[in-house]
């Protein structure tokens, strides 16, 4: 049966859209006269889908037939699905279509395992080869590493693309020996590891990679999670960790039944909060959670941290640096560069603080403000919490928990 | 004292020669004469190219870049009665120059928030423009915006597009920016013919509606969400939200 090229995107989109890296950010500008196409340093949005998610680059796979068995992935060999491949000249005629008419931002290239690792690897990288070098092509383009590829690939992989990445998906060896028996921590890591090595010789600056952790397909808790995404981050491996809530598309005897799970988009909500403390705000993962336990729901996890905190507050607005003023619940990196500039100009009241626009909304409990604080509620776990569920700051708005989306990187 | 101008850059450079050289007390300035009747005396400043020149040179010494920048900017923000805050931005700025940080003060706040709205809304415009083909190969898009930003669309296209030869035209302001191998200016455009665009065209468009469609799980459906990114405002020539 030969399918038409719309129906190939069809097909090919749906079976990429459960990795949920976006950003096409973090690249300096590299425009070259007179070529076509260059990177914005702080990522471009294109387009958001009905689900809140956005489109910044064309996230396909080159095929959607594969040899491995995950059990939590629609690809797998054994289901029974339509499957269908790209020739690389038709996916390097399609970006540069859409690159041209503004519709994204690059390309994200991922494929199911054809035949075997160096020749799935081989066909990612022929594409690229033809926008690289037949089209002259300088736009954004990140690809996935074929787990078990051979190093002259990866290397060629990491000359061609701006970002590399290798999905850890489950966050433990057991979890993945159960799950993805063709997969070990080993092979997910090791093409991450070798391109960082590879692109440090050549400059002192490694190439940007990610990865993606599966949320609530298996029993870690968040501890373990932050655990492994803040060792990630401090080996300077990767530059992002993903997080992404399990949607049931297949039912196997480890996984959650499809039909009473819910993807846990709460959960993963409360992730990328805590995630950003880790790689914005000087927080370890281990002042965010002890052992085995998992974010609060009702609280975001810099406000759960101050509750359990309450000997560092309250804070002098007027005085505190400003690695202390981002640890604030309610204030943001935004919110604490306004204090810090008004502040140098007179002391700060709260009314001060509402004229910068800053909410005070949860910050008023934890703050001194030259004579001002907050008087109706003393400086008491229980008392600061409750008022906190009273008022109703802590009621998550659904409509917000994709938030984390935003590709911006600091 | 009411003072009316024409609301171009060269009116307002006028008008701040004339607050410093006449000694007036502003208490609004306006771009039209109101229609209600007003009891109040009102002054109306006439373009003079010297004075304008006059007082751009004096920006330009006493302003940091950056500052310049600002000030530009809000001109670009030309939906908004900006004139009040901006003429007390640049007194302040001709006085010393340090105190524009000064976020405590209102009208240094309200500048400095609207440079961020439209520097908000060139970053939103550089993903959400959408070009189509012409039957000659240039790539044109329209744009219907709150403020100008027709000069940074231009230049970041231009960066952008290598050789391709490109139209970004303002319906609502009647601007363009034209690009090909003779020009890259903008320039006023009093009429226009809908141009044709090439064969291809709707192909490109039924594969980005269905990659658009195909891109979103149905499990995390959350139409709010997009909307708070995408708002409908932006939406008129965003091919894929066309159903």
């Amino acid at each position: 049966m030969k399918l038409t090229i719309e129906e190939k995107l069809s097909i090919l989109a749906g079976s990429a859209k459960y990795d949920v890296s976006c950003s096409s950010s973090g690249s300096e500008n590299n425009y070259k006269t007179g070529e076509l196409g260059c990177t914005h340093n702080s990522g471009i949005c294109h387009s958001f889908t009905s689900d809140g998610r956005c489109i910044s680059l064309l996230k396909v796979l080159l095929s959607n037939v594969c040899i491995y068995d995950c059990a939590y992935c629609i690809n797998r060999v054994s289901n029974d699905i339509p499957r269908t491949a790209f020739t690389p000249k038709e996916l390097a005629d399609l970006t540069i279509n859409f690159y041209k008419r503004n519709y994204i931002e690059g390309l994200f290239l991922s494929s199911g395992i054809i035949k075997n690792e160096d020749h799935t690897m081989n066909l990612l990288l022929q594409t690229l080869r033809i926008l690289r070098h037949e089209y002259r092509f300088n736009g954004y383009i990140h690809v996935k590493l074929i787990p078990g590829a051979s190093k002259e690939l990866i290397e060629e992989a990491t000359l061609l693309a701006h970002r590399v990445s290798s999905n850890i998906e489950l966050p433990s060896s057991k979890s993945l020996a159960l799950l993805a028996p063709d997969k070990t921590k080993e092979t997910l890591l090791s093409p991450l590891k070798h391109a960082r090595n590879i692109t440090l010789e050549r400059s002192n600056k490694p190439i940007s990679m990610s990865t993606q952790m599966i949320i609530g397909a298996t029993g870690e808790s968040d501890f373990e999670i932050l655990k492994l995404s803040s060792s990630l981050y401090q080996k300077a491996l990767l530059k992002r960790v993903y997080y992404s809530a399990y949607i049931a598309v297949n039912t196997h005897k480890y996984l959650p039944v499809p039909e009473f799970s819910k993807p846990p988009l709460l959960r993963e909500h409360r992730l990328y909060q805590a995630d950003w403390l880790l790689r914005f705000y000087g927080f370890s993962y281990d002042e965010i959670l002890r052992e085995n336990q998992n974010l609060d729901i009702q609280f975001d996890p810099k406000t759960f941290w101050a509750l359990s905190n309450l000997h560092h507050f309250p804070i002098d607005v007027n005085r505190a640096p400003k690695e202390v003023l981002v640890r604030i619940p309610g204030i943001g990196i935004r919110g604490a560069l306004k204090i810090l500039q008004a502040r140098r100009f007179k002391q700060l009241s709260f009314e001060d603080l509402t004229q910068l626009k800053i909410s005070l909304k949860k910050a008023r409990y934890f703050i001194v403000a030259g004579k001002d604080f907050y008087r109706s509620t003393s400086l008491y776990e229980e008392k600061i919490k409750l008022a906190l569920i009273h008022q109703g700051t802590n009621i998550i708005q659904p409509t917000l928990f994709d938030a984390s989306i935003y590709t911006g990187e600091l | 004292m009411m003072l009316l101008y024409d609301g171009s850059f060269e009116g307002f450079l006028t008008l701040i020669y004339d607050v410093y050289y006449e000694s007036l007390h502003v208490s609004s300035i306006v771009k039209k004469m109101p229609e209600t009747l007003v009891f109040e005396r009102f002054y109306e400043v006439f373009n003079d190219e010297k004075k304008a020149q006059k007082v751009l040179e004096a920006i330009h010494k006493h302003f940091t870049k950056e500052q310049q920048r600002t000030i530009f900017h809000t001109l670009l923000c030309d939906t908004r009665a900006y004139e009040t805050a901006l003429l007390e931005y640049i007194r302040i700025g001709f006085k010393n120059r340090n105190v524009l940080q000064n976020i405590n003060n209102p009208n240094l706040f309200y500048i400095h928030n609207l440079e961020k709205e439209l520097l908000c809304l060139v970053h939103k415009m550089y993903g959400f423009t959408r070009f189509e083909e012409l039957d000659d190969g240039t790539l044109y898009a329209k744009i219907e915006t709150k403020f100008n930003i027709v000069p940074f669309l231009g230049d970041h296209f231009c960066k952008r597009l290598g050789n391709i030869p490109f139209i970004i035209h303002d319906v609502k302001r009647s601007l363009a920016f034209v690009k090909n191998d003779e020009m890259r200016e903008i320039r006023s455009i009093a009429a226009f013919d809908a141009p044709t665009v090439s064969s291809e065209e709707e192909k490109f468009k039924t594969l980005w509606k269905s990659f658009f469609k195909a891109a979103a799980v149905q499990e995390r459906l959350n139409p709010k969400l997009q909307q708070s990114w995408v708002p409908l405002i932006y939406r008129t020539y965003m091919y894929e939200f066309d159903m």
